[in-house]
């Protein structure tokens, strides 16, 4: 579990988190969205230790994270944007570092890798980008960790990459396992990620789970520009708005991440009032 | 309950040390296998050339001097550069490994390994080197021995003020051996000065046009003691260099590897 609790942080003078708290559970494939400098990279980078609190509290499983300690970083695989690869071959790449997880999964890697289309036959360092990134994400699927960090995974992805990303990750999760996934591209996170936190201005302004958005949110296009005082956030599309509203018992309603994002950004009082309410009839 | 680092087999597991210790040997073979093929180069030739102008003894330990000190702290200084790399930082941080473990596979490999790789090194390269000399002029250097006294003092040496350089290693970002040199020399300059004018304080009385040697010569032989003032001398500087000793000898190093522990322990990416 991921516990943080009344945390502080900030680069030099500017304040970024101030009293932020956040529980993460096993067992799901988290989706961080926020604006760009909300702070997705630094609560990563909290999380796993690699910056420490002003004041708070920041555990993981039950570890200090700014203590690093080896117990902890055995349960950490974290895949920053940008990213590092020695360059030595695939072989002695998995060679060196795969003792290092106890719970790395050889076979398991391999079928990742035959599933991305990577050669292993090659050295990291011929790799693109795209390929090199594939090959960590292979490798930390293959780690057993019980926390992955990724940051901005799909960036550099191929169409058809992004869809393989999807389906392993979707498969290779455990009941102990947290993934936590900061991204912009949440077109690519769609049907993957749940619940999912909206970080803005230092704040989690949202946490909840995909069932309970559409039991709260209600989506529909129309034809005709909306005025009423129901509307959380209409979006003009080809053939009308996209309209967002409080679901109140008119039935369940799909509404993609770019809209939820957006809704949560444009109308963030309303929302949190309509998450905040009792539970709906229809769950008492 | 929060865990804490000293719990269980976090702290220090030899397994965990040893994977370190391979990755940070596996990373800089490279290299090292490199700076072997040109220093080896060098050493023949330049055996060659000063055995056809005679027998020089002190030819392969000046080489390996040079080697353990000069290249030893540049090894050194580069131990820590991947946690001041943006791309490499978070990798090497990351890694399933203790402070103790991190630092220790670190220290173990640019100390005693690079002296005893050095070591090894310059033993064979000046055993070909003879053999070459031998055999095409029919004379040379004496062989390289790595048992001499010296040699093992040097690598003493070497152990102990290594350690200055590693801190610098995890203290800069940039260019760590000259910004350690630089501080080095500079509190080696800033000791001297403090030394010179605690000496002035002192004795500002007693100094004239014609020195100090006048005035000290009149005490001893106001108390008799001529004809033995160096003696004396040494015997009231002696404290004073056996403290410049032991600090040398037992607190240095310590402090350096406390220092960059600690240093480590605090850095953030």
């Amino acid at each position: 579990m991921i516990d943080i609790q009344d945390l502080y942080f900030g680069y030099k003078r500017e304040g970024l988190f101030s009293s932020l708290d956040l529980k993460l559970l096993p067992g799901s494939i988290y989706g961080l969205l926020g604006k760009n400098g909300a702070g997705k990279t630094t609560l990563l980078k909290l999380i796993s230790g690699l910056r420490f609190a002003r004041a708070g509290q920041c555990s993981v499983f039950g570890y200090v994270s700014k203590e690093r300690p080896a117990g902890l970083l055995e349960e950490i695989y974290f895949i920053p944007e940008e990213f590092f690869l020695p360059p030595i071959s695939q072989p002695l790449y998995e060679q060196l570092y795969a003792p290092f997880y106890p719970r790395f999964n050889a076979t398991a890697f391999r079928s990742y890798l035959t599933e991305f289309d990577l050669k292993r036959g090659k050295k990291l360092s011929e790799l693109s980008y795209g390929q090199k990134k594939k090959y960590l994400l292979a490798f930390g699927l293959a780690t057993g960790c019980r926390l992955l960090l990724l940051d901005e995974p799909t960036n550099g992805l191929d169409i058809p990459a992004k869809s393989q990303f999807r389906k392993l990750l979707a498969r290779a999760i455990t009941e102990e396992q947290i993934i936590l996934i900061s991204t912009h591209q949440v077109r690519d996170m769609e049907n993957l990620i749940d619940p999912v936190i909206i970080l803005d201005e230092g704040q989690i302004i949202f946490q909840q789970s995909m069932n309970e958005v559409t039991r709260r949110l209600t989506v529909q296009l129309e034809q005709d520009r909306p005025d009423d005082d129901s509307v959380i956030y209409l979006d003009e599309t080809l053939g009308g708005y996209m309209v967002v509203r409080e679901n109140r018992g008119s039935g369940e309603t799909r509404i993609d991440l770019e809209t939820l994002f957006n809704s949560v950004i444009g109308n963030r009082e309303k929302i949190e009032t309509i998450f905040s309410s009792q539970p709906l009839e229809s769950e008492v | 309950m929060e865990k804490t680092l000293k719990q269980g087999t976090d702290f220090f597991k030899p397994r965990r040390f040893l994977l370190l210790l391979r990755r940070d040997f596996s990373n800089g073979y490279r290299s090292v296998l490199i700076a072997m093929a040109a220093v080896s180069g060098f050493i023949i030739l330049f055996s060659a050339l000063s055995a056809l102008q005679g027998r020089n003894d002190e030819f392969y330990t000046a080489i390996f001097a040079q080697l353990l000190f000069i290249g030893g702290y540049i090894v050194s200084s580069l131990a820590f550069k991947e946690l001041h790399q943006p791309g490499r930082s978070y990798f090497y941080c990351t890694l399933p490994g203790s402070l103790v473990e991190k630092f220790s596979s670190k220290l173990l490999v640019t100390s005693l390994g690079y002296a005893l790789g050095t070591l090894i090194f310059c033993t064979i390269v000046g055993a070909a080197s003879e053999g070459i000399n031998r055999l095409i002029f029919g004379r040379g250097h004496y062989f390289f021995n790595p048992l001499d006294m010296n040699i093992l003092l040097m690598i003493a040496v070497y152990l102990v003020t290594q350690s200055v350089f590693l801190t610098g290693s995890v203290y800069f970002r940039k260019v760590a051996f000259l910004k350690t040199t630089l501080i080095v020399n500079g509190a080696a300059i800033a000791f001297g000065l403090i030394i010179a004018l605690i000496f002035y304080l002192i004795f500002r009385e007693h100094i004239h046009p014609g020195g100090l040697e006048p005035w000290i010569e009149s005490i001893f032989n106001e108390r008799g003691y001529t004809g033995q003032i160096e003696a004396e001398l040494g015997n009231f500087v002696s404290p004073f260099l056996s403290l410049i000793k032991i600090l040398f000898w037992y607190v240095l190093a310590p402090v350096c590897w406390l220092i960059s522990y600690f240093r480590l322990s605090e850095t953030e990416v």
